[in-house]
């Protein structure tokens, strides 16, 4: 058994979703972590309450989930990975301050552990209901990085992904998990220290005028004038240069403000945007993400038992969206049928992609809280092929 | 001989040249308190890390000092200071910011890091009015006072900010109005010192928008309402709360020592630390 | 005698704002006939022999305008506020 004193838990375990995404967050170097209780997301706050300051960290139980953002956010220019967790309720509290985040170009993993909304809604039932609201739903136009998790393994694998590509692109990153898998329990893989690829962000050596440096709004991610080293760091939500300082006349630098931010994720997709494929020659796809891809691939086995040509492709990255990955998955098939546990919200961006070179049409579970049967998604593909 | 430049500026960026407040605002004069208590401590200003929020006061360190700033979302400061002091707990993080800041849109972050008892040196300057917007109804703003949003005056009871700061468990807190700049500079060295959670108000006047409301029309006008108005708490404390009415308390509600939030989690690592180690050997 | 030093440029104007004017024990300052640069007219001393170096107008002035030198034969500097409270 591993010493739980360790930072990384090196072994095979038996455990949930949500304690898989604790020790992602740990071995991928957390030192801070802030979050209001919530269900189906508490667990990940509660063990990082008992982890963190075993290794070294803090945890910080806030007052309310803008609390938890901002102090995580405080944290982060404080030197610290950081991070908070909430549901779909605490993301939409959240939300002015993801793009304070944004804005200031804050590395930051915000974890949310989706529930069936609107509104209160159903606290224990999974439903992948925040995809859009996690890329739409903070004022004026940005773009975050999300990654969608399909079970506890992967809530372990794309946690320490997200802190790394926060680091490397000073940005919020989303780990879309939902309360099915925070809740399931399944092996989970915890590789050896030396075998996780661990990321850090870059911190200008020392000037000790903003002006001399650039610390913001560069397409190839401006190191970061982190707190309490003597940089003077000037940081604002309002518009600023690249520098820092506000400048609210310059309709140049406001320009640059807004679109920059957005550039440096766009212009570096390639390097992380991730799908993954099964049986990629075949004429049939459902494409899906997060815990229905279990269902979706379930069918698409069912469906090529039964003689039926059926692949899988499935997002591990929603946004940026992969937008290229169903171009060329659409030139491919001849139907391309979209799985998702909602109403649709990826729909409208796929069939964007997809609609001139294939058929597509979209599928939401039989019932709304209920995930798909893998039957009921198999008829549908009868359906779509005759 | 004559200086070239106000020697406080070596405190403040070289290419502000100029405050950004209205003629006689007080948001200038309790700038001019925090910069000489940092001053006269011998503080340098690479110790502090100074977070602000939205309206006229969270101007006051950003971009003017010298120093790492963080300029915030609207009543949200004390949250994203509360993180910086967690994760820098050797530096002094200071607040500064305003009522309707930190008492309006923030009110519930104020109260919580006071109860957590934070290392954070809160600066809150209180005019009483909305100024940056154009002269709303704050939660500062006395009964029956006309405004824009109470055009047929103010029908609610405004917050004491001070003592509602005490009662909700802070190791300092202090008022002062800008009549008093040097009792607000040792009250302010005295909030840096101190290890805990340290509230400064500093009621201040906004010559435009409450100089409008209340009709006394200019800074010095103001001014000497507070000089005239304001009651020493010790005093106030002896006094009938109709004598009270329409006076400004000023002075010292709170000077103690209590167990620290950074301090307590310094603490729990260097224990757990420890016990592993422990461990280890066994 | 001390030294009043008015930094001209950061001044916001005796008539717009005159906190120095009002909190000077002796009625020192006046306004100037020169406008500055932002467009306000900033005090000059009457009378400098007049000044105890109170310091009461560099503390209270809210645009960092005013720094008084102090010479060695004047009493040091209040601690406090008078008169209020």
């Amino acid at each position: 058994m591993q010493d739980k004193r360790n930072r990384v838990l090196t072994g095979t375990h038996f455990e949930m979703g949500n304690w898989a995404c604790t020790e992602g967050a740990i071995a991928a170097g957390c030192t801070f972590a802030a979050g209001y209780p919530i269900t189906p997301a508490s667990e990940v706050a509660n063990h990082l309450a008992a982890r963190l300051p075993r290794v070294g960290g803090t945890f910080l139980q806030s007052e309310d989930e803008i609390s938890a953002v901002c102090a995580a956010i405080g944290a982060s220019w404080a030197g610290c990975k950081a991070m908070t967790v909430t549901s779909g309720p605490g993301i939409s509290l959240m939300q002015e301050n993801i793009g304070f985040a944004v804005a200031t170009e804050t590395p930051l993993v915000i974890v949310d552990v989706q529930r069936l909304g609107p509104s209160t809604g159903v606290p224990s039932v999974g439903l992948a209901g925040d995809i859009v609201q996690v890329a739409r739903g903070s004022h004026g136009d940005y773009q975050i990085i999300a990654l969608c998790p399909e079970s506890p393994q992967e809530m372990f694998d794309l946690t320490v992904q997200a802190f790394n590509l926060a680091e490397t692109y000073r940005v919020p990153v989303f780990l879309m998990a939902d309360g099915f898998i925070g809740h399931m329990r399944e092996q989970i893989v915890i590789p050896p220290e030396g075998e996780l690829a661990i990321k850090q962000r870059k911190i200008p050596a020392g000037s000790t005028s903003p002006l001399e440096r650039r610390d913001f709004q560069d397409v190839d991610v401006a190191p970061m004038p982190v707190f309490g080293r003597g940089l003077q760091a000037h940081v604002t939500s309002s518009c600023h240069d690249e520098h820092g300082m506000r400048n609210l006349s310059d309709p140049a630098v406001m320009h640059q403000y807004v679109m920059r931010p957005i550039e440096k994720i766009r212009k570096h997709r390639d390097e992380f945007v991730q799908v993954q494929a099964d049986h990629p020659e075949a004429k049939t796809a459902l494409v899906s993400y997060g815990t229905v891809s279990r269902s979706a691939r379930a069918a698409a086995r069912l469906a090529r038992r039964q003689g039926l040509d059926v692949g899988t492709l499935r997002l591990l990255t929603c946004w940026p969206f992969p937008d290229k990955e169903i171009r060329r998955l659409a030139a491919k098939v001849d139907n391309l049928l979209v799985v998702e546990n909602n109403t649709g919200q990826l729909y409208p961006y796929i069939k964007a992609e997809a609609a001139h070179a294939c058929r597509v049409a979209f599928l939401g579970p039989q019932t709304l809280g209920q995930i798909h049967d893998p039957e009921f998604i198999l008829s549908h593909i009868k359906e779509m092929i005759a | 001989m004559s200086v070239s430049e106000h020697p406080l500026r070596k405190y403040t960026r070289r290419h502000i040249t100029r405050t950004t407040t209205c003629p006689g605002c007080g948001i200038g004069t309790v700038s001019q308190a925090i910069l000489r208590a940092i001053d006269e401590l011998g503080l340098d200003m690479d110790d502090f890390v100074f977070v602000s929020g939205i309206g006229c006061s969270a101007w006051i360190p950003s971009p003017f000092y010298a120093a790492d700033t963080l300029h915030t979302t609207h009543g949200r400061p004390i949250a994203f200071a509360t993180g910086v002091k967690l994760g820098l707990p050797d530096k002094n993080v200071m607040v500064v910011s305003g009522d309707g800041d930190l008492t309006a849109i923030g009110g519930n972050h104020l109260i919580h890091a006071a109860r957590r008892n934070v290392d954070l040196t809160v600066v809150l300057v209180n005019n009483g009015i909305y100024g940056m917007t154009g002269g709303q109804t704050a939660p500062t703003t006395p009964r029956g006072l006309t405004t824009i949003t109470s055009p047929y005056g103010t029908m609610e009871h405004h917050f004491d900010i001070a003592p509602m700061v005490a009662a909700a468990g802070a190791s300092f807190v202090a008022r002062w109005t800008t009549y008093h700049p040097r009792q607000m500079t040792r009250s302010i060295k005295k909030g840096i010192q101190k290890k805990g959670f340290a509230l400064i108000e500093a009621v201040s006047q906004c010559p435009v928008q409450y100089g409008k409301a209340s009709k006394l029309g200019s800074a010095v006008r103001i001014l000497e309402y507070f000089k005239e108005n304001s009651v020493r708490i010790d005093k106030a404390r002896a006094m009938e709360a109709e004598a009270l009415a329409g006076k400004i308390i000023v002075g010292e509600w709170v000077d103690i020592a209590k167990a620290e939030l950074t301090q307590e989690w310094t603490e729990l690592r260097r224990k757990l630390r420890e016990e592993s180690e422990c461990h280890k050997l066994i | 005698m001390s030294k009043v030093n008015i930094f001209r440029q950061s001044c916001k104007g005796v008539d717009d704002c005159g906190i120095c004017k009002f909190v000077c024990p002796q009625d020192l300052f006046q306004a100037c006939q020169e406008m500055n640069a932002a467009g306000y007219f900033p005090p000059e001393i009457k009378d400098e022999s007049q000044c105890t170096g109170c310091r009461n107008c560099m503390v209270y002035c809210p645009d960092f305008a005013i720094w008084v030198e102090k010479t060695d034969d004047q009493p040091a500097e209040e601690d406090e506020d008078k008169n209020a409270g």
